[in-house]
């Protein structure tokens, strides 16, 4: 399972069904994959977070789980391209950059919260 | 027991929005003094400040470089950024390099020639050794919603999205109680922080990757808009042009050793100083004559003015700062004191 990939729908479902596995009426929402289309996702760790939404929804005064995937490393690297087309849909022509962007921290989603367990590797050890 | 001490300016104090995060400044010989290591202090620093900080450790007895390559005295050797009473363990905190100042590091950045005369012996201290930072691109640490940028001269909260920039002597007068002044940047100081020297290991950049005479900007007309509408705490204008002046009479010349800023290039005009006109660039000069500085200006013959006249005048003579307001440092910046 180290090695292997899970898609991104069956990703998004199993995260659903480790809630729903708890109690039907418990509400599940996954942000941070809204622009993700396609993607394979690390199956080693799809089963470790689908353990910690059942270990969160399991908690009887839970009633709303929130999975938030955000990037690790807070300034990213992202290729941009600028894509240009004519009446029929056909491509004119295209321009490629690149855009450093920098995100807060986790802790900007952990205010509140007395208790949190970083199950998470160093870096570099995934 | 002992008493850590060092400065503090609560969030929203300064021009505009005033400062996006919390930022306290602390000396390393005050860290030393508590016989606390440095992490230990950031940690007692953090947990006291609620909310998003920037912390900048001062060894008051190393020197640094300004962005356009004038040496001064005190250095930040260590940056941190921290909210809710957490620095982030991978990305929370950088540490600068200590660069050796030897014959070959100044043949290769000129501007570093009056360290000998001024302030030999001492630690020279700029940005951190980009092989051992995280961060791929920026000099940056943050924690939550803080952030501390271009090696701990820029402050930013990026939920609210808020900067302000932070220049080494601005904080050099606030960490020693002197007179700071709060403004908006304008176009002068936006074009002035592109005119860098290249260093190794530099605040920003680090490869010497832009030379004096050229433009990091490279924006032309553009450059004056890209830093023109932020906040910022800077020295007064006296203090910046005692420095220039500093390196100016151990005979560095603007545009060849030392960067072309409207800061750099004013002070040297008014003193009558040698500037290498030829070695700024075009591209330079487009960004210069957008705020005002003219090559045929500045080529006229000048009645030199003497240092005395420099810095009683410096508010004249050195452009930029949009609706500056002097104040002392103790008036905005705590003293906090807490025991160990």
């Amino acid at each position: 399972m180290r090695l292997m990939h899970t898609s991104l729908p069956e990703f998004k479902h199993k995260i659903k069904g480790a809630v729903i596995k708890q109690s039907p009426n418990k509400s599940i929402k996954i942000k941070g994959l809204e622009n993700l289309k396609s993607a394979k996702m690390q199956s080693l760790r799809t089963g470790r977070i689908e353990e910690s939404v059942e270990a969160i929804a399991a908690n009887k005064e839970t009633v709303k789980v929130e999975v938030v995937v955000m990037p690790r490393v807070p300034e990213t690297m992202h290729t941009v391209i600028v894509k240009g087309y004519d009446e029929k849909g056909n491509p004119t022509k295209a321009i490629m950059e690149v855009i450093n962007i920098i995100h807060p921290t986790e802790e900007v989603e952990l205010e509140g919260f007395a208790e949190i367990e970083d199950r998470r590797p160093t870096i570099g050890r995934h | 027991m002992s008493t850590l001490s060092f400065v503090y300016l609560p969030k929203g104090v300064g021009a505009k929005h005033g400062a996006p995060i919390n930022v306290a400044l602390v000396k390393k010989k005050a860290i030393e003094r508590c016989g606390l290591s440095e992490e230990e202090a950031l940690e007692m620093i953090v947990k006291m400040i609620d909310g998003p900080v920037a912390i900048n450790v001062f060894d008051m007895e190393a020197v640094t470089t300004t962005s356009d390559g004038v040496v001064i005295p005190g250095a930040i050797i260590t940056m941190a950024a921290g909210d809710m009473g957490k620095i982030h363990k991978e990305f929370g905190v950088l540490h600068m390099e200590e660069i050796e100042v030897t014959a070959e590091l100044i043949k290769e950045e000129p501007h570093l020639a009056p360290l000998q005369k001024l302030y030999p012996g001492r630690k020279l201290f700029r940005g951190p050794d980009p092989v051992k930072k995280v961060i791929p691109v920026h000099n940056v640490v943050m924690t939550g919603k803080a952030v501390n940028n271009n090696s701990a001269t820029e402050v930013m909260n990026v939920v609210t999205m808020e900067e302000m920039l932070l220049p080494i002597l601005g904080q050099l007068q606030a960490i020693q109680g002197g007179d700071i002044v709060f403004a908006i940047t304008g176009g002068v100081i936006s074009v002035g922080i592109g005119m860098t020297v290249a260093e190794k290991y530099g605040r920003v950049f680090p490869t010497r990757q832009f030379k004096a005479g050229e433009t990091a900007h490279d924006s032309a007309g553009y450059a004056k808009t890209l830093k023109a509408n932020i906040p910022c705490i800077v020295a007064p204008k006296e203090i910046l042009a005692g420095y220039i002046l500093d390196v100016l009479e151990c005979g560095l010349i603007p545009g060849k050793e030392l960067g072309c800023s409207p800061a750099v290039l004013s002070v040297a005009y008014a003193m009558g100083a040698k500037i290498d006109f030829e070695n700024i660039s075009q591209r330079a000069w487009l960004e210069l004559e957008s705020v005002g500085i003219y090559r045929n200006l500045l080529e006229q013959p000048a009645i030199a003015m003497t240092r005395e006249e420099i810095i009683a005048q410096a508010d004249t003579i050195i452009p930029g700062l949009l609706d500056p307001y002097r104040v002392k440092s103790t008036e905005c910046f705590q003293e906090i004191s807490v025991e160990v």
